[in-house]
C-alpha cells in the first residue's frame, strides 16, 4: 500500500557562490492518510527545506538533485510551476513559523482567506464565498467570524494571526498540511491552544500533517510518528512511543537528554557538544559522530544504513549492527543511553529539594541573605498619544537577594522588560521606588550621588544578540567599550588583555577577538554580550530573555554559563524568560507577571509545586511534557481569562510565597 | 492646522533667504531694466533710476515693502519685461507644464512597466540588460545627452527642430508643437526613467521575499496573482510617495532641458532672472517652486497615510516613551 505522500531518496541542494549546500541528503519517508508526522532536529538540519522542497516553494538556487516525490500516487518531482499551483492549497498547504509576517499586512483577513478559496473554485458565487470564509474562520477557532473578516492582521495578536494562517491553509481542504514550527514564536499558553486546535482539526478533517519543530514537548503532544533529522538526513524514524521510550540513534538520545526535565536535580543541563555541521561540506560517515563521545571508528568512515528495530522503527546508527552488540552494552552500562525516565528524575528532584532546603537552612542559620535589590510598588505606563496610555506595569513589588537568580516569567506584553528597564534606569517609573543596596535609584539626587557605582554594578543583557552588538565593531572593541566609556583603567594592563580575560571567563576562544559579530554564531554572540556586561565587574545582571532567540542546544549552554557565574562567582541575576522549564532549572526564586501585575512570587519549588494564582496554574499546565503517553492522557487546562483576578493584594500563603488575591 | 502653519512659515523663511541672497550676489539689476543704456548714465541718473525701482533703501526696508505688496497680491514688475512678474510667469507656465507634466507621466508609467518587467524576470537576461543600461544612462548628464540628441536628430538628420516650443508664425499648430516637444521630452524621460524603474523593481522584489508571499503561494495562487495582487499592491504606496517627492526633482531636470533647447518655459525664465538680477521675477519663481516642493512632500505623506491600513485606522500602538530619563 502506498501512502499519501511518498519520498524516495530525495536530495536537495542550494547552489550558492560559495559552493553546493547539501540541505537535504537522501531522505526517504512516507506519510499515510490522516497521520501526524513530526520532523525534529536542531535548526539547520534541513527540516524546513524538506517541507518546502515538497511544495516547491524554495528559491531558484535550490535544486532537487536526486530522488522522487510521489504525492497521491503521482510523481510530482518534475512538475512545473503551473502544475504545482493546482496542487498547492488543494493537495497540500503550509503554516509558517512567524504569524507576524506570514499574513499580508495590507489585506483584510477575509480577503486573504477568500482569495485562497477562490483560487480553487474559480466560479464560486459571492454569497457562497462569504459563507465559506466564515466557516473557515470559525473552524480556526475564532468566534464571531463576521467581525474578524474585516480586520487587518495588525489588529490581531500572534495567536489569532496563527489561527488565521491556519484558516488560509485549510481553505482548499488540503489532504496534507505542513506546519513549519507553527508554535515556536508564540507564548506557552497560546502555544497550548494552537496545538489543541491542530489536534481538533486533525480529528475533524483527517488531514495528514507534517509537523516541523525542535520542541520535543510539542512532538509528544501532537505526533503519531517522529522522524529525527540531522545534517540533512533522517537518522531515526518511528512511532512517538518508540522514539521517546526507546531512542536508538545517539543524536536522538542526546536530544532527549538535553531536555531540562531530564536534568532536573542536576547542577548543569546536558548539552550536546559542538554545533550541527555546515552543510556546505558535510562530514563523511555518520555526521553526528563528531559530536558523539561514544562514536565508533566506523562512524567517521562510512555512513550507517537504516537498521530495522521494529517494523515501524528504523535508525541509522552502527550501534544497531550485529557486530556492535558488545559496545552497545558497554555504553548502556555507562548510563549514557539517555533513555528519558521522568519518574526517575522526579526522584532525583526530590532529593535535590531536600539538599536545597538544607542549604537554605544553613544559610539562614548563619546570617539572613542580604537584599540587594528591592522593587516597591513599581508602576509605569506608555503614552499612545492623544491622552491615551497603556499601563505596562502596575504595583509590582519584589526583592532580589544577593547571589540568587530571580526569574521573571509571563507572556509577551506582560511588562517583564519594562520592569527590567526601570530597574536599569532606562525608564523612569511613574510610581514606586527601586532600592539598590538601599539607594533609591529613581530619585535623581541619590542617583547622581551614586552614579558611578550604579552604572558599573548593574549591567543589562539583551535578547537579540544580533542587534545588541554593533556590527561594525570588532569583538574586543565591543568588550572593552564599557571600560573606555567609564574611564576605567583595565586591571590587566591593556584593554585587549582585559577583553581576552573576559572571553576566557565566558568560555570563548580568544581567536574570536578580531572578528566581527556577524562572523559568530548566535550562541557565541550572546557570550560576547555577556562578556561585555561582565567587564565592569558588576554584582547584578539583568538578562532580558537572553536565550529566547537561540537554538535549544545553545540555550542549554548559556543557561549553564549563568548557573556557573552564579555559583562560582556569586553574581546576582534577574532572569527574564518565558520558557518555564528553563526557569525551573535555573532560578532560585520566581515571579509571575500577568498584564502588568505580579500575580505570584516565591521560591521555584513552592511556585511550581503549589501554584496559588489561577494564571500560574494555567501557565504550568500549558507546558508540554515530553512524554507521549502522559501528554496524550491529559487535557491542558483551558485559559479562562475572566478567572485571572488582578484585583486584591499580595497575600503570603506560605513563608516567602506571595499570591495576588482578593482579601477575605 | 499645524501643517498649514508650518507651510506658511517655510515659505516665509524661503522668501527671506532668497531675497537677501539674491541681493548679496554681485551684479547690477539696472542692466535688466535699462539694458545697455546703464553704461552711459550719469551718477544722478543712476540714483534716480534706483530710487524709481526702490533699490536704494536698506535691504530690510525693501523686504518689508515687498512682503506688504506681495500679501496684497502685487509681486512687482519684472525689470526685464517691464510688466507684472505674475503675468510674465503665466505666459510661460503652460509650456513648462506641458513638458514637465508629460515627462512626469511618461516616467511614471514607463518606470512602473520596466520595474514590473524586471522583477518578473528577476536575474534573467532582460532584467540584467535593463539594469546595466539604466546604470550607464543615469550617469550621463542631461545637458550632454540633450546636446548629443540635438547633434544627431536636429543637425545631422534634420528630422526634428533643435530649439523653441514652436516655429515662428505657427503658434496654434498642434503638430508643430508636438514635433518641438519630442527632443526635450526624450531627454527628460530618458535621464530620469532608470532610477525610478530600478526603485520599482527593488521594492517589488523586497515584497517577493516577504514571508506572506510564501503563504500566498502555498495556498495555490499563481505567479501573476502573487505578483500583482500582493507584491505590486504593497509596493505601490511607497512608490507613489516617492514619485510625489520626486516631482520637484523632475521639474529641476526640465529646467536644465529648457535651457539647452531654449524652450520658452519657467526654466529659461528662472535662469535669466537670476542672471540679470530681475529680483521680483526671481522671488516669485522661487516661491512658486518652494510651494510645489512642500505640497509634493505633503502629498507623499498623505498618500502613505491613506493607503497603509496600519496608519489609516489610526490605532498604531506607538510605543513612544513619554517619560524617558
Amino acid at each position: 500500500m502506498s501512502g499519501l505522500l511518498e519520498i524516495k531518496n530525495l536530495s536537495v541542494s542550494f547552489f550558492t557562490p560559495e559552493g553546493e549546500v547539501q540541505a537535504v541528503r537522501d531522505v526517504s519517508l512516507s506519510l499515510k492518510e490522516g497521520e501526524v508526522l513530526a520532523l525534529v532536529g536542531e535548526s539547520g538540519c534541513g527540516k524546513s527545506v524538506l517541507c518546502k522542497s515538497i511544495m516547491k516553494l524554495l528559491p531558484s538556487a535550490a535544486k532537487i538533485k536526486a530522488g522522487n516525490i510521489f504525492a497521491d500516487g503521482a510523481d510530482i518531482t518534475n512538475y512545473r510551476e503551473r502544475d504545482m499551483c493546482r496542487l498547492r492549497g488543494k493537495l497540500f498547504s503550509m503554516v509558517f513559523q512567524d504569524p507576524m509576517t506570514s499574513l499580508n499586512p495590507a489585506m483584510s483577513i477575509g480577503a486573504q482567506i477568500g482569495e485562497a478559496v477562490r483560487s480553487h473554485e474559480r466560479r464560486i458565487s459571492g454569497a457562497a464565498l462569504e459563507a465559506r470564509v466564515m466557516e473557515l474562520i470559525a473552524l480556526a477557532g475564532l468566534d464571531r467570524p463576521e467581525a474578524y473578516r474585516k480586520l487587518y492582521p495588525h489588529h490581531l495578536s500572534g495567536g489569532m494571526r496563527q489561527r488565521c494562517v491556519l484558516a488560509v491553509a485549510l481553505a482548499g481542504n488540503p489532504r496534507i498540511l505542513f506546519a513549519d514550527e507553527p508554535t515556536t514564536a508564540l507564548d506557552v499558553t497560546i502555544q497550548a491552544q494552537i496545538l489543541e486546535l491542530f489536534r481538533e482539526i486533525q480529528r475533524k478533517l483527517r488531514t495528514a500533517t507534517i509537523f516541523v519543530t525542535h520542541d520535543l514537548g510539542v512532538v509528544a503532544r501532537a505526533a503519531d510518528r517522529v522522524a529525527v533529522m540531522y545534517a540533512g538526513r533522517i537518522v531515526e524514524i518511528g512511532t512517538a512511543e518508540e522514539i521517546f521510550y526507546d531512542p536508538r540513534h545517539p543524536y536522538t538520545q542526546a536530544l532527549m537528554r538535553s531536555l531540562p526535565a531530564f536534568s532536573r536535580g542536576r547542577d548543569t543541563l546536558y548539552t550536546i557538544p559542538g554545533m550541527p555541521p555546515a552543510l556546505l561540506d558535510p562530514p563523511g560517515g555518520d555526521a553526528f559522530a563528531w559530536r558523539n563521545v561514544n562514536a565508533l571508528d566506523v562512524d567517521y568512515e562510512e555512513a550507517p544504513p537504516m537498521f530495522r528495530v521494529t517494523d515501524s522503527h528504523y535508525a541509522a546508527t552502527w550501534l544497531l549492527d550485529e557486530r556492535a552488540e558488545s559496545i552497545r552494552k558497554q555504553i548502556s552500562g555507562q548510563g549514557g543511553c539517555g533513555h528519558l525516565d521522568l519518574e526517575n528524575s522526579g526522584c532525583q528532584s526530590g532529593k535535590k529539594e531536600a539538599g536545597k532546603n538544607r542549604d537554605v537552612q544553613t544559610a539562614d542559620a548563619g546570617k539572613p541573605q542580604e537584599v540587594l535589590l528591592e522593587v516597591q510598588h513599581l508602576s509605569h505606563m506608555y503614552s499612545l498619544g492623544k491622552g491615551r496610555a497603556v499601563r505596562a506595569v502596575e504595583d509590582v513589588s519584589f526583592q532580589i537577594r544577593r547571589g540568587e537568580i530571580f526569574g521573571l516569567v509571563g507572556e509577551s506584553g506582560s511588562g517583564k522588560s519594562t520592569v527590567a528597564r526601570c530597574i536599569m534606569n532606562i525608564y523612569r517609573p511613574r510610581k514606586g521606588r527601586i532600592l539598590y543596596k538601599g539607594i533609591d535609584t529613581c530619585d535623581p539626587r541619590q542617583f547622581r550621588a551614586n552614579r558611578k557605582m550604579l552604572q558599573t554594578c548593574r549591567q543589562l543583557i539583551f535578547q537579540d544578540s544580533a542587534s545588541s552588538l554593533n556590527q561594525r565593531m570588532k569583538v574586543w572593541d565591543i568588550i572593552a567599550e564599557p571600560m573606555k566609556l567609564g574611564h576605567r583603567k583595565p586591571p590587566r594592563g591593556s584593554f585587549r588583555a582585559e577583553a581576552e580575560f573576559q572571553m576566557h571567563y565566558v568560555g570563548l576562544d580568544p581567536c574570536y577577538l578580531d572578528k566581527y559579530p556577524s562572523e559568530l554564531s548566535g550562541g557565541q554572540r550572546q557570550r560576547v554580550a555577556i562578556a561585555r556586561a561582565l567587564t565592569m565587574e558588576p554584582e547584578f545582571l539583568a538578562a532580558d530573555e537572553p536565550i529566547a532567540s537561540l537554538d535549544v542546544s545553545i540555550q542549554a549552554q548559556i543557561v549553564n554559563l549563568f548557573k556557573h557565574l552564579q555559583q562560582e562567582h556569586g553574581f546576582t541575576f534577574l532572569f527574564i524568560a518565558h520558557d518555564l522549564a528553563m526557569v525551573e532549572f535555573l532560578c532560585d526564586r520566581v515571579g509571575v507577571m500577568y498584564k502588568g501585575r505580579l500575580v505570584e512570587s516565591g521560591t521555584v519549588e513552592e511556585v511550581f509545586s503549589h501554584p496559588g494564582h489561577p494564571y500560574t496554574q494555567a501557565l504550568l499546565s500549558a507546558i508540554p511534557i515530553p512524554d507521549p503517553g502522559r501528554e496524550r492522557a491529559r487535557k491542558p487546562a483551558e485559559l479562562r481569562e475572566e478567572e485571572f483576578s488582578l484585583e486584591g493584594e499580595s497575600v503570603e500563603i506560605s513563608p516567602g510565597h506571595f499570591v495576588l488575591r482578593k482579601k477575605g | 492646522m499645524k501643517k498649514l502653519m508650518l507651510f506658511v512659515f517655510s515659505i516665509f523663511l524661503l522668501s527671506v533667504i532668497v531675497f537677501y541672497v539674491s541681493r548679496l550676489a554681485p551684479g547690477d539689476p539696472l542692466i535688466s531694466y535699462f539694458g545697455d543704456r546703464v553704461e552711459k548714465m550719469s551718477p544722478e541718473e543712476r540714483q534716480w533710476a534706483e530710487e524709481k525701482l526702490g533699490l536704494n533703501d536698506p535691504i530690510h526696508v525693501q523686504y518689508v515693502r515687498w512682503l506688504n505688496n506681495a500679501l496684497h497680491g502685487d509681486f512687482g514688475i519684472s525689470y526685464k519685461y517691464k510688466m507684472d512678474a505674475a503675468e510674465v510667469i503665466r505666459s510661460r507656465l503652460g509650456n513648462t507644464l506641458i513638458l514637465g507634466g508629460t515627462g512626469f507621466v511618461l516616467i511614471f508609467v514607463f518606470s512602473l512597466l520596466l520595474g514590473i518587467l524586471c522583477a518578473w524576470r528577476e536575474d534573467g537576461w532582460m532584467d540584467r540588460v535593463i539594469c546595466k543600461l539604466g546604470t550607464i544612462i543615469s550617469c550621463i548628464p542631461e545637458f550632454w545627452l540633450a546636446l548629443v540628441l540635438i547633434l544627431v536628430f536636429a543637425l545631422r538628420l534634420s528630422w526634428l527642430p533643435s530649439s523653441g516650443a514652436y516655429s515662428i508664425g505657427k503658434n496654434g499648430d498642434l503638430w508643430d508643437r508636438i514635433v518641438h516637444l519630442i527632443l526635450p521630452l526624450s531627454v527628460v524621460v530618458i535621464s530620469h526613467l532608470w532610477y525610478y524603474a530600478y526603485m520599482v523593481r527593488n521594492r517589488i522584489l523586497e515584497e517577493v521575499r516577504a514571508d506572506y508571499v510564501l503563504l500566498a503561494r502555498s495556498k495555490g495562487l499563481n505567479k501573476r496573482s502573487v505578483m500583482f495582487r500582493h507584491c505590486l499592491r504593497n509596493a505601490i504606496p511607497s512608490y507613489l510617495s516617492i514619485m510625489a517627492i520626486s516631482v520637484p526633482h523632475v521639474l529641476g531636470g526640465t529646467y536644465i532641458v529648457e535651457m539647452v533647447f531654449s524652450y520658452p518655459g519657467i526654466g529659461t525664465l528662472s535662469y535669466e532672472s537670476a542672471r540679470y538680477k530681475d529680483y521680483n521675477l526671481l522671488m516669485l519663481l522661487c516661491i512658486l517652486s518652494g510651494i510645489l516642493v512642500i505640497l509634493c512632500s505633503m502629498a507623499a505623506q498623505l498618500i502613505n497615510e491613506r493607503i497603509d491600513p496600519r496608519i489609516r485606522s489610526g490605532d498604531v500602538s506607538a510605543d513612544r516613551e513619554v517619560n524617558k530619563t
